[in-house]
């Protein structure tokens, strides 16, 4: 009797540790490894990556996370786009950017798979075809109706796993400036051109001096020069058209700008302006201006925004007129708001100089520029600091007496010159917000100011590999991401949740409500989301569907 | 056993030496038990309901309190000790075995091979030791094997210096002269005879080398070429300062790896302590 | 040593100085060009197509087989290139002559000031041979020998930086000054105060080996044997110590003290780095980190030259100095 007991004992031991789910699984998938940078350099996004990576690791996969530095970072991701499964990634805003057009075109499209902006590989033609015609409408409302559209789009299939919108945290010191005097631009927040130009000095200190934590690499009109050194740029070098800060485009150095037919754009130039080296600037130089960058591949960051261009005629001794090979309803925020005034009589010669070489006019460094803008460059020592001086002869001169960008890398370092009063604007803060928050708090001088940007962080998954290939499994890990928890956690505050490349603070274009809408929207629904697609958990650890091999190789 | 003894009465002898040995003791008990110790995993991001745990004070769950990404403080001391016996141990072995090496040659050799030596010696230490660990992380993986080779590529000399100047005179004694003259050979009287006399030297200055490579890790990781996957004391400043734990005025987080570290470097020191020839090997030589 | 003796052992070190200064820029080039990286990302842009990437590589150099590329850079070396910097676009011996004075005022002033100290106390130390504070004092300056510089700068930082405020958190100069040279720099009490911290903080590392030394060698110098025929001929204590002792145990502290300039030069990395000092060092940490290579390259062979020479010059100055060689070499 007893050895029966015992049998049947065993037997039922036997059964009862058989796996579970005794149904068919395909191989385990490999270990995922997270591309972020380092600790040191983006802490809010590596804290991100961590709870992300814990997060994905409850769907039963195995998840590394790789810190690598900046310059191995982009080589990899940009110029490697077949070795890597998944990373952090963001998208800067920029006033420019204020019209969705730019993003909605380079990010997703298609054609932009091998070498532009769509380093995912994310392909489908639905999406090309919202994007195109949302360029093409210029009525509004349509316009928007087809923004809405493709943002429900991206949504369904999750080519990003979304992260969040951040705010821009900037303070300055009330003592030197008068606090009525910064300007808010829409996405941008308080550190934008308007505030350079009309920030009003309370005593002595005439000077605006702010800090940077990362080095430009180049300042002049055919370079884009990284957040920081753009802000140089921008107020150094004019341009015909310039975003306000309600977000849409006004005239700048241009007098009028008029578009009598979708392809065309009239505009007049306004009269009396001078370059530093005192010549009158002339529709020619408009005219070079907005041609330069299409000769050759002497100009390729700005090259793609004279690319739709066809014609640029002067039409009189103040007139141009530009025709378009398409309609374009985001022209003038893209490229009119975007391409620098450039002197003809300098950059024509270079250009021409350039000929032959590799050298791009990108690299080119004048040692004292020639420009048009409301500041003039004094002195670019590139990693210690820039110095502007104001414009006094501009038509909108700005009321400091001198821009001051310090390079200071060290974020202690730079809340400590801000207490000191050795900057008197925090404009690159890219820290623990509760930090400002509490330095602010014992200190009355100082005022912080936060926006929501534009812009947005984000997990980028390589479709080129599996199973980041397979729109359930992205829709999965896109809604065990828990988005709150990184907006109050990882970036304290400073952030909200994103689920579209159109930032709330683009009121009219982003789709409101999107980010609740995450398909399934939590680990749970994830799970059930890669059962429903076939994925089996064998022994907690995730498996393809039945009869799918695990072909791809791990990241090394 | 003799040893043991011989040791046992050098420790009780001098008092620095004692307490350095002590703390060591203390450490090695606390790696090998980093486990049972350790309140926490010292990855894991802890939580506070769904919120991540972070920056929390001192408190009875949390001894020195947590840090910004939610992880105890106390755990990842406590398994920073395993870390920090690696890297010192390793380091501190293969820095001593190479100089010892050295120096026996050198110094039993003479000659040309002596010339050799020093010379390449003088070279070494022309080589900054800070910067040529950047750049060979920088250009390899960041982590302890860099470290590490560091550590042995370029500071074999100060060992090997030492070494050599004792060789040099227990090479005049007179059981050496009775070994050459009964046939051994160079090798046999090198490694048989003259090697464990040298030996207690060499450990004492092993325990100075692991000192050394702790701080040279301690660098590396602040500079951001550490391996981050290791829980280390280095990787905690780093990762202190990284997140603005100063300007949080979190000294919970920031002061006990620091103070680890100072412990583990001064106890090596401490045990040396018998020997000032060590810490001063210019002096040697003369 | 005769006279023409220590002229061959003169010419005999700066010989080998040539060949160790070889020797380190030939490994230097080899370690830089087997770094991962494309250094050309500086300032490419994604909109690059490959024909332009291939054609900055070539303006670099980069494309030439590896003997060549040697022949170039050793060739430029012997004349002061150190090329042009990636990101900044300037020649690397241009930035690297603006970091240079800014280490070596910070290595020189806290070097003294440590070795000032440290001779005192250590001195001092030496009279207290089995007291009771040896066994504070002696465990203190070791502790301080063994914690990690850039956790005692940090400690100063926050303490006296940024909660006190009595001090600026980073930099050598106030934003947007126009200081020029050394002159302009030394003369500017900001720079001072700037200064104080990094220097406080290489102080308090430095100054334990010249304590430990100078007592370890006062007390082996007080046991001599022309001590105690001084002591016999009736000699006061205190003259003794300061015409004899002292002498002769300063020499292995001066010898210490050429040492720490060359050693400090490329130990101040961190220093520099936690408190932004634009030294050699932190042009090194931010060159490695950005993939500068013409910069890192440069940085790292002036720091090894600082380093090779200030090796060779205590040397010298230790066979110039010794007295037991100058004078007993006579016979």
């Amino acid at each position: 009797m007893k050895r029966h007991v015992v049998a049947a004992m065993a037997v039922a031991g036997l059964v009862t540790s058989l796996p579970v789910s005794a149904q068919p699984a395909g191989d385990p998938v490999r270990t995922l490894v997270l591309l972020a940078q380092p600790q040191a350099a983006l802490p809010q996004e590596y804290q991100a990556a961590e709870l992300i990576a814990a997060a994905w690791r409850q769907l039963g996969l195995q998840v590394q996370i790789r810190p690598l530095p900046s310059q191995q970072f982009s080589q990899i991701v940009w110029y490697e786009r077949q070795r890597w499964d998944t990373t952090t990634w963001q998208m800067v805003g920029r006033p420019e950017r204020s019209d969705p057009d730019e993003l909605t075109y380079n990010l997703f499209l298609s054609a932009n798979i091998a070498n532009g902006y769509n380093f995912v590989g994310y392909n489908n033609p639905e999406y090309d075809r919202l994007a195109n015609a949302q360029r093409e409408e210029l009525d509004v409302a349509k316009r928007k109706q087809l923004m809405i559209q493709a943002q429900e789009l991206v949504n369904r299939d999750q080519p990003y796993g979304f992260m969040v919108h951040p705010k821009n945290v900037v303070a300055f010191n009330k003592n030197v400036w008068d606090e009525k005097s910064i300007v808010d631009q829409a996405g941008i927040g308080a550190r934008n051109t308007w505030t350079w130009l009309s920030i009003a000095p309370l005593g002595a200190q005439r000077d605006i001096i702010l800090n940077s934590v990362s080095t430009p690499t180049n300042l002049n009109p055919f370079n884009i020069s990284g957040a920081q050194g753009s802000w140089a740029a921008e107020i150094t070098w004019d341009r015909l058209m310039r975003i306000g800060t309600d977000g849409l485009p006004q005239p700048w150095s241009a007098e009028a700008v008029t578009r009598p037919d979708p392809l065309t754009v009239d505009v007049k130039l306004r009269a009396g302006m001078k370059w530093s080296d005192g010549r009158p600037i002339t529709i020619e130089d408009a005219v070079f201006s907005l041609v330069a960058p299409g000769i050759g591949d002497k100009s390729p960051m700005y090259k793609p925004f004279v690319a739709n261009i066809a014609s640029v005629t002067a039409t009189g001794t103040d007139t141009l007129r530009i025709t378009l090979k398409k309609p374009d309803a985001a022209f003038l925020v893209s490229s009119l708001a975007k391409l620098n005034l450039a002197p003809k009589h300098v950059w024509e010669p270079i250009f021409q100089s350039l000929q032959g070489k590799p050298e791009t006019a990108e690299s080119v460094m004048e040692s004292t520029p020639v420009s048009s803008g409301p500041f003039r460059m004094v002195k670019a020592k590139l990693n210690e600091e820039i110095v502007l001086e104001a414009n006094r002869d501009h038509w909108a001169a700005p009321k400091a007496a001198r821009w001051i960008m310090r390079i200071q890398p060290n974020t202690e370092a730079a809340l400590g010159a801000l207490r000191s009063g050795e900057i008197n604007f925090l404009a690159d803060y890219n820290g623990d917000p509760q930090i400002l928050r509490d330095i602010a708090k014992a200190d009355p001088k100082i005022k912080i100011a936060e926006a929501l940007d534009m812009g947005f962080k984000f997990i980028a998954y390589n479709h080129r590999r599996p199973p980041f290939n397979s729109t359930p499994f992205r829709q999965a890990l896109s809604a065990s991401i828990d988005r709150e928890l990184l907006a109050e956690d990882a970036w304290g505050g400073a952030a909200v949740p994103s689920n579209s490349w159109v930032s709330p603070a683009l009121t009219f274009w982003h789709d409101q409500g999107i980010e609740k809408r995450v398909p399934g929207g939590n680990v749970e629904a994830a799970k059930k989301i890669l059962k429903d697609a076939g994925f089996v958990l064998v022994n907690g650890r995730l498996h393809y569907p039945a009869g799918v091999k695990e072909t791809t190789a791990p990241f090394q | 056993m003799r040893a043991a003894r011989a040791a046992w009465r050098f420790l009780r002898s001098e008092p620095f030496a004692f307490v350095g040995a002590a703390i060591y003791a203390l450490i090695v008990v606390t790696a090998i038990f980093a486990d049972k110790l350790a309140p926490h995993d010292p990855r894991e991001i802890l939580r506070v309901g769904r919120r991540v745990a972070r920056y929390l004070p001192i408190s009875p769950e949390h001894w020195l309190g947590t840090t910004s990404s939610g992880r105890d403080v106390l755990s990842q001391l406590i398994w920073g000790t395993r870390s920090a016996l690696q890297v010192g141990l390793t380091a501190a072995i293969v820095v001593v075995a190479i100089g010892t090496l050295m120096g026996l040659l050198a110094g039993y050799l003479g000659g040309w091979v002596d010339k050799l030596i020093t010379r390449l010696a003088d070279i070494v230490l022309s080589m900054p030791f800070l910067p040529f660990m950047l750049v060979l992380a920088a250009l390899t993986t960041p982590g302890t094997t860099v470290v590490v080779a560091c550590v042995a590529l370029l500071l074999w000399p100060n060992t090997a210096r030492v070494i050599r100047s004792q060789v040099l005179s227990l090479r005049e004694r007179a059981w050496v002269e009775a070994a050459r003259v009964t046939g051994c050979s160079n090798t046999r009287i090198m490694f048989v005879h003259i090697l464990p006399q040298v030996l207690p030297l060499a450990a004492l200055y092993g325990s100075v080398a692991i000192g050394w490579a702790i701080l040279a890790e301690a660098s590396a990781s602040f500079l951001g070429f550490g391996d981050p996957n290791t829980i280390s004391w280095g990787v905690m400043l780093q990762e202190a300062y990284a997140n603005q734990a100063l300007g949080r005025g979190a000294w919970n987080w920031f002061t006990p790896p620091g103070l680890a570290i100072v412990s583990m470097v001064l106890a090596g020191f401490m045990i040396s302590r018998g020997s000032e020839k060590l810490l001063f090997p210019k002096l040697a030589d003369k | 040593m005769s006279r023409s003796g220590f002229l061959r052992l003169v010419a005999e070190r700066l010989g080998f100085l040539v060949l160790t200064v070889w020797i380190t820029t030939t490994v230097t080039f080899l370690l830089f060009r087997l770094m991962p990286g494309d250094p050309t990302l500086a300032y490419l842009s994604p909109t690059f197509n490959e024909e332009t990437r291939t054609a900055l590589l070539r303006s670099f150099g980069l494309d030439k087989p590896l003997w060549e590329q040697y022949l170039i850079y050793m060739g430029r070396l012997l004349q002061g290139d150190l090329g042009t910097s990636f990101l900044q676009r300037v020649p690397v011996s241009q930035l690297l002559a603006d970091a240079l004075p800014n280490t070596i005022i910070l290595t020189l002033v806290a070097l003294s000031i440590a070795y000032a100290f440290g001779i005192v106390a250590g001195a001092f130390l030496a009279f207290q041979r089995g007291r009771g504070i040896e066994g504070f004092a002696i465990p203190a300056a070791l502790a301080t020998r063994s914690a990690p510089e850039f956790w005692l700068g940090m400690l100063l930082l926050a303490g006296l930086a940024f909660q006190l405020g009595w001090f600026p958190t980073g930099g050598a100069v106030p934003p947007g000054s126009n200081l020029g040279g050394i002159g302009d720099r030394l003369a500017s009490p900001e720079f001072w105060r700037h200064l104080f911290l990094p220097a406080l903080t290489l102080v308090l590392y430095l100054q334990g080996l010249p304590l430990l030394l100078m007592r370890a060698t006062m007390l082996e110098v007080m046991n001599d044997e022309f001590i105690v025929m001084a002591r016999m001929k009736g000699l006061s204590r205190w003259s003794i110590v300061m015409r004899h002792a002292a002498r002769n145990a300063l020499l292995p502290v001066v010898t210490a003290f050429a040492l720490g300039l060359g050693a400090s030069v490329g130990g101040n990395v961190v220093v520099e780095t936690v408190f932004a000092w634009p030294g050699v060092g932190r042009v090194l940490v931010q060159a490695v980190q950005g993939a500068d290579y013409p910069v890192a390259q440069g940085a790292f062979i002036l720091i090894s030259v600082v380093l090779a020479t200030m090796n060779t010059v205590a040397d010298l100055l230790y066979a110039a100095l010794d007295p037991r060689v100058s004078v007993g070499a006579r016979r």
